[in-house]
């Protein structure tokens, strides 16, 4: 018996036998392989210069060559850009001899948003909250600076009220920015415990002006001629609850490092700025007076009611990074004398100026500066008498704080990186713009 | 403003100061050309009767015919704001003496400078890019730099004042076009 023939086992085989010619189907794609690939990279493609940080380019500059060409036992590591201690995504190559730094390149641009080009294509009015993200840490400041090149640009006057709402909202933003400088500081040296007490302090701060602006980080607050909305009720019964135990707790906080024998040790006489580098540097803020220089805007050049208010500027000669942090102590000490002094002397009146719906400036160029937490803050504007300034250039203090780091690092240990780049206290989000 | 900081600047510097010394409300402003930056900025920091030590700020503007450095100095014998203006750098090749001999600091702000408007800072030993990744080719800030935003492709286009003066040869050449480019050079 002959054998069964089999039957075809695909549906286009059947068909042929039937006589049919059916349109032949699409092949499926050739399976797809990684070697082929140059984007997927496989294991054995990495050569051990795959981590070497070296540009894959031809070196731009001079210095860049000299950087990235390496010494006899010299080795390149890596920090960042995501790393918990860098505060934001800053990316430092370091050139190490053993444990020891012997050169830093700093790598930035992030965080870049272009904001100083989306200021150029915004109104007047809405650059406010275009320059909010810069330093969210203390967003009001850089708020601050605009409306103040602003008002030179547009000769409006402030009514004194909000003056005081401003430099009110502006030292309690202080306070809290200071108090979380201190919690991280301590934190990146591996303390865990400052960093809750500085987050209790800072949130209390936080819903306070949550209350009175809207929102707790980007406040979108100030105005041309004066603030978004005046005191209110929340806003004064959590402030005089803050208030009432504000200086016994910041000592309390205080102390927690003051007393602390391994953060002093780890922070005293490490990365010392010495006054005439932090002049060439222009280093700004408690920084430049952490080096002796009794530079701070709010006296140096006043602006706002800061000339009628009584406080000091403190300076230290060491210029360390125990320095830096003891300068930011106390500033917060000095921050509530003036919000004790604000709350006593507030005048009564509106709290914005009569302005137009659409702001045209008259052509001319203004620079306006205020003193953040960090530094000092500027905005250079010019106008060119449209509804939208000219220019809008953006001067954040962090970025020349930072610059000195590749001057401070080498010769210190790798661990000693932590300490001296917290304690310059950037925010990634102002220098990269 | 301080009246005494202007007798100064002109008794100082005369011969290099292009144009009359402006005044409003805390600032004062001069103009100088690109060659004199380094004698002027020397002059303003190093003598004893002038001593801007800070250098507040060092940022470079796009006028649309011309590239500017703009510095903003201060110090302890004036209550102003001190404001240079470094005019007449050209488009094309815009090139500026650098400042870091005097401010270290100024390196990391030509830097930026030079990433957003191309002006180059002779002198500064380390000038590349800061923000822009390596590979970038245009510079951002400047005027011919258009943003690829509603306006430019609405009916409206142009109405914007950095779209206006600078781009009409574009529009000559391919009015069908319907997004607005800058111009390759």
């Amino acid at each position: 018996m002959p054998a069964r023939p089999t039957r075809p086992t695909t549906r286009a085989a059947r068909a042929e036998t039937r006589g049919e010619t059916r349109p032949q189907e699409p092949r499926p794609p050739e399976q797809h392989r990684s070697e082929d690939d140059p984007r997927i990279m496989l294991d054995r493609d990495v050569g051990a210069d795959l981590y070497e940080p070296i540009p894959p380019y031809p070196t731009r500059t001079e210095r860049e060559g000299e950087f990235y060409t390496r010494g006899d036992g010299e080795m390149f590591i890596n920090i960042g850009p995501h790393h918990p201690a860098t505060h934001g995504v800053l990316r430092l190559v370091l050139k190490l001899s053993g444990e020891q730094i012997v050169d830093v390149d700093p790598v930035l641009g992030y965080l870049h948003r272009g904001v100083e080009k989306i200021c150029e294509n915004s109104d007047y009015y809405h650059v406010i909250d275009q320059v909010d993200p810069l330093e969210y840490v203390s967003s009001l400041f850089q708020e601050w600076a605009a409306v103040l090149s602003f008002e030179k640009l547009m000769d409006v006057e402030v009514p004194r009220r909000a003056e005081y709402i401003r430099v009110l909202s502006g030292e309690l933003l202080r306070v809290a920015s200071h108090t979380l400088y201190m919690g991280f500081l301590a934190l990146d040296l591996g303390g865990l415990t400052p960093i809750l007490y500085s987050f209790i302090e800072r949130d209390e701060i936080v819903e306070m002006l949550a209350a009175l602006t809207g929102a707790r980080m980007l406040f979108n607050y100030f105005r041309i001629g004066g603030v978004n909305g005046d005191l209110n009720h929340e806003f004064m019964s959590r402030l005089g609850d803050w208030m009432s135990r504000a200086a016994r707790q910041t000592e309390a906080n205080a102390g927690l490092l003051n007393e602390n024998e391994i953060f002093v040790r780890r922070a005293r006489g490490v990365g010392v700025l010495d006054r005439a580098t932090a002049l060439r540097f222009g280093v700004t803020g408690g920084n430049l007076r952490a080096a002796g220089v009794p530079f701070d805007i709010r006296r140096a050049h006043p602006y706002s009611i800061y000339p009628e208010l009584d406080f000091n500027v403190p300076t230290r000669l060491e210029g360390d990074s125990l320095a830096r942090y003891l300068i930011r102590v106390d500033e917060v000490r000095e921050s509530i004398k003036i919000i004790d002094q604000c709350l006593h002397n507030m005048p009564d009146g509106p709290v914005m100026a009569k302005l137009p719906r659409l702001l045209r400036p008259r052509p001319g160029r203004a620079w306006g500066a205020c003193e953040g937490p960090r530094g000092m803050l500027g905005v250079y504007t010019i106008s060119d008498g449209s509804d939208q300034p000219f220019r809008f250039r953006i001067h954040d203090p962090s970025f020349l704080n930072l610059e000195t780091v590749p001057t401070l690092l080498p010769g210190n240990l790798l661990a000693d990186t932590m300490t001296i780049v917290a304690s310059l206290d950037p925010v990634l989000g102002g220098i990269d713009k | 403003m301080d009246r005494t900081l202007k007798r100064r600047l002109e008794a100082r510097l005369g011969t290099q100061i292009q144009g009359p010394i402006r005044q409003r409300h805390d600032q004062t402003e001069i103009r100088i050309q690109p060659g004199d930056v380094p004698d002027v900025l020397r002059t303003l920091h190093d003598s004893v009767d002038f001593r801007f030590e800070i250098l507040a700020d060092l940022a470079g503007v796009d006028t649309g015919e011309s590239m500017q450095v703009v510095y903003h100095l201060w110090s302890e014998t004036s209550p102003d704001w001190l404001r240079i203006i470094v005019d007449g750098i050209s488009r094309e090749d815009p090139r500026c003496p650098s400042a870091t001999f005097l401010w270290t600091g100024a390196e990391w702000l030509e830097r930026e400078a030079y990433d957003m408007f191309g002006i180059v800072f002779e002198g500064n030993r380390d000038l590349r890019r800061i923000f822009m990744p390596p590979d970038y080719t245009s510079f951002p800030l400047r005027k011919d730099f258009l943003l690829p935003d509603d306006a430019a492709r609405s009916p409206g286009e142009g109405v914007r004042h950095v779209e206006r003066p600078y781009a009409p040869a574009v529009v000559a050449d391919d009015p069908a076009a319907g997004v607005r480019r800058a111009p390759a050079s």
